[in-house]
């Protein structure tokens, strides 16, 4: 059973992790990128044409909002602010609100190509959230709780990874999905002129760069409890290895998108409900046979 | 105030700079590139994300106003230069630097160019048009109504596209007409005439000059056909968004034209040709787009790589990495280029038409019933290069 985490770790929670996403994201930069934190407090806000800046902005701040929502019940080694009952459900339901907030973003500037990145969004969400849904599900059914600290618990011998490695894959893959990074940069690609993002300036143009990055930390973060047996490891102590395990991840995203080339969702979403999900449901199928024999 | 100060003086250390090239402004744009990422400054998508505004080329006299539309765009604090020559591009760079720190210190202005690299001047701007991702303004006509490719009668958007994207052909305007972001239908704008000072075409250089019957090296002209396909492929990966290879293409096509050792060249090119084929991901994501089988291509009077290729996007790819790895193999060939040797990167030089007019008249057909994304993968992967044409339309 996790412990509970004093009260103060509440507050605490947004600046660890805006560090944690900025250290990233400095990882991620080619050479000059390194300052746009900088930059955009710099800039001024800007308006487009007949644009609704309230939703732009609604979009803009309630990305972040649900990545640090999120991360509530991200355990640091076994302590997380909330273990909540319902802790995978409640990361799960999060990450959704991307959602709204990409989608409001990319129509409050009134611009064709912001919008387009909007509905790119949703497309991708179509694709990546059944398989997603199915791979928490899987970590949920192996360790016979929707509790984030009792899955932990459960990997206390073996890790979730090596008898769920289809499950640990699609969560890997939906981490840079929701997250709209990577491969899955679509939504705010350069061929759009950076879609959803394209129209924004100065402090939304800050909250959505910045919680997307944010999401894309908290979404990694998660594959450590639910697949790589959270802070669980020899020699170290327990949070160091939930910071080992999380970076580990991280670098493998971004080794990930040197890799590949973009992945449109017309050609993904296809191979995303026709090999990925049946894929998702199998493994799903196996853990609960496995379960059921013990 | 002071924090902001400070942040100011930081942020503009390194401005992001949008870039809009002017056709006929190759040889600036790329000066302008290669400026840019040597002092490590980002390139951006469009005006939101950009502090200086660099307009490479000469710009043409007439429809005044268009770059200060673009211009407004910027957040600001903001700047722009203008880099007609591009001996000037990286000094042109450090001026814009310094009136983005001066256009800091007075916030509450919108930054107003001045003196020698103050914007385009008298000159004014290319082509009357739309900017980057023209927001839908209160005066613009309401979306009419047009049957879809399922038959159900959807809104229909007019959207013009160019001049200034990244990755885009300079000077090419394309409106299309959207439902959702399927494109049904694409017409071009006519080519703006390039101003009468400008040399030929930068990317058909040798081959036009042999022509003329001026003596140009075989490996020199090897070694613009390596650096004209590696900018195309450059370009088609980088709307691809694997930026990671767009920018070894880039640093590769910077290496060739700044006189890069044939050998250092050579292992860079095998082993960017290596990823791109070897990558599945880009064959998944570009087979099927942009169809153009040979006899329609020859119909159309295509030449080069676009008629080799024979087929989709993903061939054309493939078409320009054999291009640039064969092209790498020939920088130290002894001899003279001929008179009669005439294929310059995009197709048949010298006849009555240049080879990019016949790639504009297949474009607007290949992108029809297109995704938007697949739509700009199809004209990256044809790359028209306007200098050819506004140098046409100039002469005729």
């Amino acid at each position: 059973m996790a412990e509970a985490a004093p009260l103060w770790w509440a507050l605490a929670l947004p600046p660890v992790l805006a560090v944690a996403a900025a250290a990233t994201a400095l990882a991620a930069a080619p050479a000059g990128h390194g300052v746009a934190p900088l930059r955009e407090l710099a800039r001024r806000r800007r308006r487009t044409v007949a644009a609704d800046a309230p939703l732009a902005t609604l979009g803009a701040v309630l990305l972040p909002l649900a990545a640090v929502s999120g991360a509530v019940v991200l355990p640091l080694g076994f302590r997380s602010v909330s273990d909540l009952a319902v802790g995978v459900v409640w990361f799960n339901a999060m990450a959704a609100l991307a959602w709204p907030a990409v989608w409001l973003a990319g129509w409050g500037p009134n611009s064709a190509l912001s919008l387009i990145g909007g509905y790119r969004f949703l497309a991708q969400g179509l694709a990546y959230e059944v398989p997603h849904m199915l791979a928490l599900t899987t970590a949920a059914l192996g360790a016979g709780s929707l509790r984030v600290g009792a899955v932990v618990e459960a990997q206390r011998g073996l890790w979730f990874v090596t008898w769920m490695p289809v499950a640990f894959a699609v969560h890997l893959l939906s981490a840079a999905a929701m997250a709209f990074w990577g491969p899955f940069d679509r939504p705010v690609g350069r061929d759009v002129a950076g879609g959803a993002a394209g129209e924004l300036g100065g402090a939304d143009r800050l909250s959505f760069l910045g919680g997307r990055w944010l999401l894309l930390v908290v979404a990694a973060g998660m594959a450590v409890p639910l697949f790589l047996g959270g802070g669980h490891g020899p020699l170290l102590p327990a949070w160091c290895w939930t910071l080992v395990k999380t970076a580990a991840v991280l670098a493998a995203l971004l080794w990930l998108r040197r890799r590949l080339p973009a992945v449109r969702m017309d050609r993904f979403a296809a191979v995303a409900w026709t090999v990925v999900t049946p894929l998702a449901v199998a493994q799903a199928l196996v853990v609960a046979v496995v379960v059921l024999g013990r | 105030m002071g924090v902001r100060a400070a942040l100011r003086r930081r942020a503009v250390a390194r401005p992001a700079v949008l870039l809009a090239a002017v056709p006929g402004g190759t040889p600036s744009r790329l000066a302008v590139e290669r400026a840019v990422r040597a002092a490590g400054w980002p390139l951006v998508e469009g005006p939101a994300a950009a502090d200086l505004l660099v307009v490479a080329g000469r710009p043409a006299p007439g429809a005044a106003g268009w770059w200060d539309e673009l211009y407004d765009r910027l957040p600001g604090p903001r700047a722009r230069v203008s880099v007609a020559e591009p001996e000037h591009a990286a000094r042109a760079l450090s001026a814009g630097r310094d009136l983005l720190r001066a256009a800091g210190g007075a916030a509450a202005r919108p930054a107003r160019p001045s003196g020698r690299h103050g914007g385009p001047g008298p000159g004014g701007p290319v082509v009357a048009g739309p900017v980057v991702a023209g927001p839908v303004s209160d005066h613009l006509p309401l979306a009419e109504r047009g049957d879809d490719r399922d038959g159900l009668r959807l809104d229909v958007l007019r959207l013009p596209l160019g001049p200034v994207l990244l990755d885009w052909p300079a000077g090419l305007v394309l409106r299309l007409a959207l439902q959702g972001d399927v494109v049904v239908s694409a017409t071009m704008d006519p080519p703006s005439p390039a101003p009468a000072a400008g040399g030929p075409p930068f990317w058909d250089e040798p081959w036009l000059r042999a022509a003329r019957g001026e003596p140009v090296a075989r490996a020199a002209a090897a070694r613009r056909l390596c650096a004209a396909h590696l900018d195309s492929v450059g370009r088609l990966l980088g709307v691809a968004g694997w930026a990671a290879l767009a920018g070894s293409a880039h640093r590769l096509r910077d290496g060739l034209l700044t006189g890069a050792d044939p050998a250092a060249v050579r292992r860079g090119a095998r082993s960017l040709v290596r990823r791109g084929e070897r990558s599945l991901t880009a064959r998944w994501m570009l087979r099927g787009l942009g169809r153009l089988p040979t006899a329609l291509a020859r119909r159309a009077g295509v030449t080069g790589p676009a008629l080799a290729a024979g087929g989709d996007a993903y061939d054309r790819f493939r078409c320009w990495l054999a291009e640039i790895e064969r092209s790498a193999g020939l920088l130290t060939a002894p001899g003279l280029l001929g008179a009669g040797e005439r294929v310059g990167p995009r197709g048949r030089l010298g006849g009555g038409r240049p080879p990019s007019a016949a790639l504009l008249d297949v474009l607007p057909r290949l992108v029809e019933g297109s995704e938007f994304g697949a739509a700009r993968l199809v004209v990256a992967s044809l790359d028209p290069d306007l200098d050819e044409l506004s140098r046409a339309a100039a002469h005729g």
